[in-house]
């Protein structure tokens, strides 16, 4: 009897229901999308770690403690011999050696442009090995047999264009080395995107290690044992200083690495079912809230024959788990689609997955379903105890519209308090001294305010459109009237809908105060410390000497400094150690190239042996010039330094500890120092800064790998990189924008259901279509733009907060984006516009006498 | 209206000064082959200016149909109606809204009133929506006559029924419309109540010489009238001049009488 109700109600109104279903729908697609698409990818990639681990692998040992400073950047390697001790263990059938390295490039000589994957996927070299668990198999060619041969794989040499016979380079640390292509191998199994390359075993090891050594060693078994046994043979055999891994083992880990690389897209598309599932919610109160007040008098007749409270808000809550059902239905259906746009953005930029095979457990649907009908029931939850709450009386009460519903004053001091407590929190996270502390009152206050300007909403919609509504009189006459009236005659839903607008606006304005901070604090930040014209990062291979050797020979340069990021840990004063790393530096320019703020000491103590540090740091331990510290290097090099010069905190270079290079090379030999990561140019004085520049790109065309720039470039590259992280915010609130549209579109619609009578009236006594239509299509407008109103000042709150706790970390400047504000403000009237669209035709439409006559 | 249609035809009767509204031959029927409900069948009637005349009828004698016809709120199956001068059969929309809004009134018999604005507000609307300002003189005499003056800034659900109908006369009268139709008026009210809004409705008729067109089924509101017209399926079938409401009763009765019969 109940359901049978719910199951009339609800399809009697499935018009007005529509758009409810669509926000349950989009969460739910977001959710179960991106879980198939983490399930396929997870699949497919255990499929081909499966299909291409050995037996048993051995490799060099880890470092047992995280703490210990890691040795240069070599690859870490394991002894030729090794691998006949392995191929001795019993079980075993074969052991190959493997070398196996990322550091180096492959280039195309006649070009000079890169081979293989630029970014995301590595570009892998090795030898070329026949083992069982290969993951290519040469299908043209042959393979390596010479120092000057070398193996692509086929999808790379397909991108590039090259083919058997072309040559092809390989660059790293240790120069230039040319090849000919003699053989072409094609994947057996997924190419995860990766650029492989084979060299024959002795020019793999001298080329890419330098030295006669393997990566790893891989053992195969004849079937007699199993993987465990092998690796306790093994273990028995070698001693503890190697890490032997099953198959399965390396399996696990390797499809972790992947796994915490997909994490990325996983967390931003739950981001998205998240704003999706916030937004929708409101949308969902509104319309039950509505379709009660509609029902009010069918709900007190439904009393008075003798219902019950539980009975009326039942079917309430019944009627909102046959939408969970529907939409979450709908949903996991169009998540298979998403997951499948999530392939095809994957497959772009080289992933190969396959959309063909679709992993669909039943976590999606488990999932999928939960989701949806949970947070459908919930946000119904409100408005179901209010239609149980309906006297019989209501049955017998004549009425035209619902009561208007005041905003109570226990909402309002709740809503005061959690804003003023959020207010309060944002305050001390501005003025917090540590950026770290100053970031969880940021959390929390943004936290408390978002909630607070809910439950405020509307209280606020009552005080903000007055305000915003008095012009609407003046400008558009009797029409602006009824729409300010009507925004302000349901607060609460007024509230709601803009709401979800406000959120979404509130995330753009405060990140965009937040990343345009960023950026001109860069700027500010180059321009202040950045005393040198050129910035040249090393790519993968890392700087060589003849690199640094061309840019030196470039006419127009005065001088080179480099920078070496040497791994350290200090033992302090205070007892305690601490693993940091050391910019180690030539002295000779370092206080006119890097330009730092001194707090205490002098620079140029630096060039005498002592060790420069952060402010920051040095409040931290207790730490100031004079004091001395011990600082252990990988391979067990100590020295005790002295504290020269504190910088002071805020600089371009936040953090870091600095030491002449000739200081740090007295302990670590040069040998076992990493090589640089990047270089810096200045410019002779009177020499054209963008003509070098040209010069300088030329001199180092052959090293595709660098990149070169200027301060300006640099600045956009530091852009480029605020504004990648802007795009998915913006993609974020893009669909948080589209749902709270539908919120809008919802309301109103529903609104002018609900007043038919009133618009019939209108009609009868002379009101316009044109006229009706532009009171709809502005209360649609003061509905917006006060949530874009709200949104914009708690986004300023939050991205002025933000830029105020990380001042001392880089975020020095603070710019308002004046723009994105005018841009916001100005697109929520066309967001107010485009959502009164169809509500206003519809409304316009109506029939006049029908209207009048609807009971 | 200086279209076409909406020229005075001086053949046809209607347009002198003395009417007010008048329809010829108006037919106005629902559904069409067997399904076909005629709800007004070929009526002529002349609305005299400055009277108040009601139409009476049983249920579903077409008396609000006709009324609807008449306001230029339902559209006529055949047949033409003037309002004043202006022919308003084959006006299109955007002519007749604006004819509603400047020459006629409406009181119908509940939710008049918009809830979001006050009395005064809703006494104005139909002239803040022409966009002309209200003859103050007038509109002071207005709420005057109807006794509202201390409620002008009260909303809608703060008066009693009876003192809403009043704020609906009010705001029919304030516009100086050409012609006033009332939809079963004080339908919702009682009979006290009921009496107040017909007493002011009688006296802007005597004191203002407004024209009034009523549709009631209540004997003793018709009693307030200067002429009744009887309908019964769809078509006129008596008039009364100067009625009572005794004499509408007796009239209705044999109304009654001849339908059971």
């Amino acid at each position: 009897m109940l359901l049978k109700t719910s199951l009339r109600s609800f399809f009697a109104h499935k018009g007005r229901m529509a758009l409810s279903l669509i926000a349950v729908m989009l969460s739910v697609a977001f959710v179960s999308g991106t879980l198939v698409f983490s399930n396929t990818a997870t699949s497919t990639f255990s499929k081909l770690f499966a299909a291409t681990a050995s037996d048993i692998s051995v490799q060099p040992s880890k470092p047992a403690d995280d703490d210990e400073p890691q040795a240069g950047d070599k690859p870490a390697t394991v002894p030729v011999a090794l691998a006949q001790q392995i191929a001795a263990v019993p079980g075993v059938k074969t052991a190959v050696g493997q070398v196996m390295v990322g550091d180096a490039i492959l280039v195309n000589p006649a070009t000079n442009k890169l081979v293989g994957p630029t970014s995301g996927a590595p570009t892998l070299l090795g030898n070329w090995a026949d083992t069982p668990s290969n993951p290519v198999k040469i299908t043209s060619g042959h393979a390596p047999q010479n120092s000057g041969e070398l193996v692509l794989d086929a999808d790379t040499a397909k991108k590039a264009k090259l083919g058997l016979g072309d040559r092809i380079r390989v660059d790293n640390t240790g120069g230039q080395h040319p090849y000919t292509i003699v053989g072409i191998a094609t994947f057996v199994t997924t190419n995860p995107g990766a650029a492989l390359a084979f060299l024959d075993t002795p020019t793999a090891q001298q080329v890419l290690l330098g030295e006669q050594a393997y990566t790893s060693v891989e053992a195969f078994g004849d079937g007699s044992r199993s993987d465990d046994q092998l690796k306790a043979d093994a273990l028995a055999k070698v001693g503890g200083g190697y890490q032997v891994k099953t198959a399965a083992e390396q399996k696990n880990e390797n499809t972790k690495a992947i796994g915490s690389g997909l994490d990325f897209m996983k967390y931003a598309m739950l981001g998205f079912a998240g704003i999706s599932l916030i937004v929708g919610g409101f949308l969902i109160i509104n319309t039950f809230s509505m379709l009660v007040a509609q029902r009010t008098r069918e709900i007190g007749l439904l009393r008075a024959i003798g219902g019950s409270r539980r009975q009326v808000n039942g079917s309430v809550l019944v009627e909102a788990l046959i939408l969970g059902v529907l939409g979450s239905t709908l949903g996991v259906a169009v998540g298979l689609g998403v997951a499948v746009g999530l392939i095809k953005l994957m497959n772009a930029i080289g992933m190969d997955l396959n959309a063909g095979d679709l992993e669909i457990g039943p976590d999606v649907f488990v999932a999928g379903y939960a989701v949806g009908i949970l947070i459908t029931v919930v946000a119904a939850w409100i408005p179901a105890r209010r239609a149980s709450r309906i006297a019989p009386m209501a049955a017998l009460r004549d009425h035209g519209t619902p009561a208007e519903a005041r905003s109570n004053l226990v909402r309002t001091v709740i809503g005061l308090l959690l804003t003023a407590g959020g207010g309060g929190l944002l305050v001390l996270a501005g003025t917090a001294d540590k950026a770290a502390t100053g970031g969880q009152y940021l959390g929390l206050g943004l936290l408390l305010t978002l909630i607070g300007f809910v439950v405020l909403g509307p209280l606020l919609a009552t005080v903000v459109i007055k305000v915003l509504g008095a012009l609407l009189p003046a400008l558009f006459g009797p029409s602006g009237r009824l729409a300010q009236r009507n925004a302000m005659r349901n607060p609460r839903r007024t509230g709601a809908t803009a709401a979800a607008l406000m959120i979404g606006l509130a995330l753009v304005i405060g990140s965009s105060v937040f990343s345009s901070s960023a950026v001109s604090s860069a700027s500010a930040q180059i321009d202040k410390s950045v005393g040198v014209d050129y910035i040249i990062g090393g790519g993968r291979t890392g700087v060589t000497a003849e690199m640094i050797d061309a840019v030196k020979r470039t006419p127009g340069i005065d001088h080179v400094t480099t920078e070496k990021d040497i791994d350290a840990r200090f033992q302090l004063p205070d007892g305690t150690t601490k693993r940091t790393g050391i910019a180690a530096v030539p002295p000779a320019f370092f206080g006119t190239d890097f330009r730092l703020p001194v707090k205490s000491g002098a620079v140029e103590s630096i060039g005498q042996g002592s060790l420069g540090i952060d402010e920051e740091f040095a409040t931290d331990h207790h730490l100031k010039v004079g004091d001395s510290i011990t600082v252990h290097y990988a391979g067990g090099h100590t020295q005790v330094l002295p504290v020269g010069v504190v910088f002071a905190k805020g600089s371009l270079f936040g953090g870091a500890s600095f030491a002449d290079l000739a200081t740090v090379s007295k302990a670590l030999p040069a040998a076992e120092q990493p090589g640089d990561r990047m270089f810096f140019a200045k410019a002779s004085s009177g020499a054209d800064v963008a003509k070098t520049l040209t010069a300088l790109e030329d001199a180092l065309k052959q090293y595709p790998q660098l990149t070169i720039k200027d301060q300006a470039g640099y600045k956009e590259l530091v852009q480029s990189q605020v504004n990648t992280l802007l795009y998915l915010i913006y993609g974020l609130v893009g669909l948080s924008i589209t749902v709270a549209v539908l919120g809008v579109v919802n309301t109103l619609a529903l609104s002018v259901v609900e007043r038919t009578r009133e618009i019939g009236l209108l009609r009868a006594i002379g009101l316009s279509r044109r006229q009706l239509r532009r009171m709809i299509r502005l209360e649609s407008v003061v509905i917006a733009v006060f949530g874009a109103v709200l949104g914009t000042g708690l986004g300023l709150a939050w991205g002025v907060t933000a830029q105020r706790v990380l001042r001392d970390q880089g975020l020095a400047t603070l710019t308002v984006p004046t723009t994105t504000i005018a841009v916001t403000l100005v697109s929520s009237v066309v967001i107010g516009l485009v959502a009164a669209l169809v509500p206003a035709f519809r409304a316009g439409r109506m029939n006049v006498l029908a209207a009048i006559a609807t009971d | 209206m200086t279209t076409a249609a909406a020229v005075y035809d001086p053949q046809l009767p209607g347009g002198t000064s003395a009417v007010a509204a008048s329809a010829r031959q108006v037919t106005k029927a629902y559904g069409s082959g067997e399904t076909r409900v005629t709800a007004l069948d070929a009526v002529d009637v002349d609305i005299q200016r400055g009277r108040f005349t009601a139409i009476m009828g049983p249920s579903g004698s077409g008396k609000s149909t006709l009324m609807h016809c008449l306001a230029g709120l339902d559209t006529v199956t055949d047949g033409r109606i003037w309002i004043g001068d202006t022919e308003i059969t084959g006006l299109r929309d955007k002519q007749l809204t604006r004819l509603r809004r400047d020459k006629i009134g409406f009181i119908f018999q509940a939710f008049n009133l918009l809830p979001t604005l006050n009395a005064l507000e809703n006494i104005t609307l139909p002239m803040d929506i022409a966009g002309r300002k209200p003859d103050q003189a007038w509109l002071d005499q207005v709420v005057e006559t109807v006794g509202l003056a201390g409620r002008l800034k009260h909303r809608p659900t703060q008066l009693s029924g009876g003192q809403q109908q009043r704020v609906a006369v009010a705001r029919a009268l304030a516009a100086r419309p050409e012609i006033i139709f009332g939809d079963e008026p004080t339908g919702n009210l009682d009979s006290r109540a009921g009496a107040e809004v017909l007493t002011f409705l009688r006296r802007s008729v005597d004191e203002l010489g407004q024209t009034m067109v009523m549709v009631t089924h209540d004997p003793v509101a018709a009693g307030y009238a200067d002429r009744v017209l009887f309908l019964a399926d769809g078509v006129i079938v008596d008039e009364m001049h100067a009625p009572t409401a005794d004499s509408v009763l007796e009239r209705m009765r044999r109304f009654d009488g001849k339908r059971t019969s």
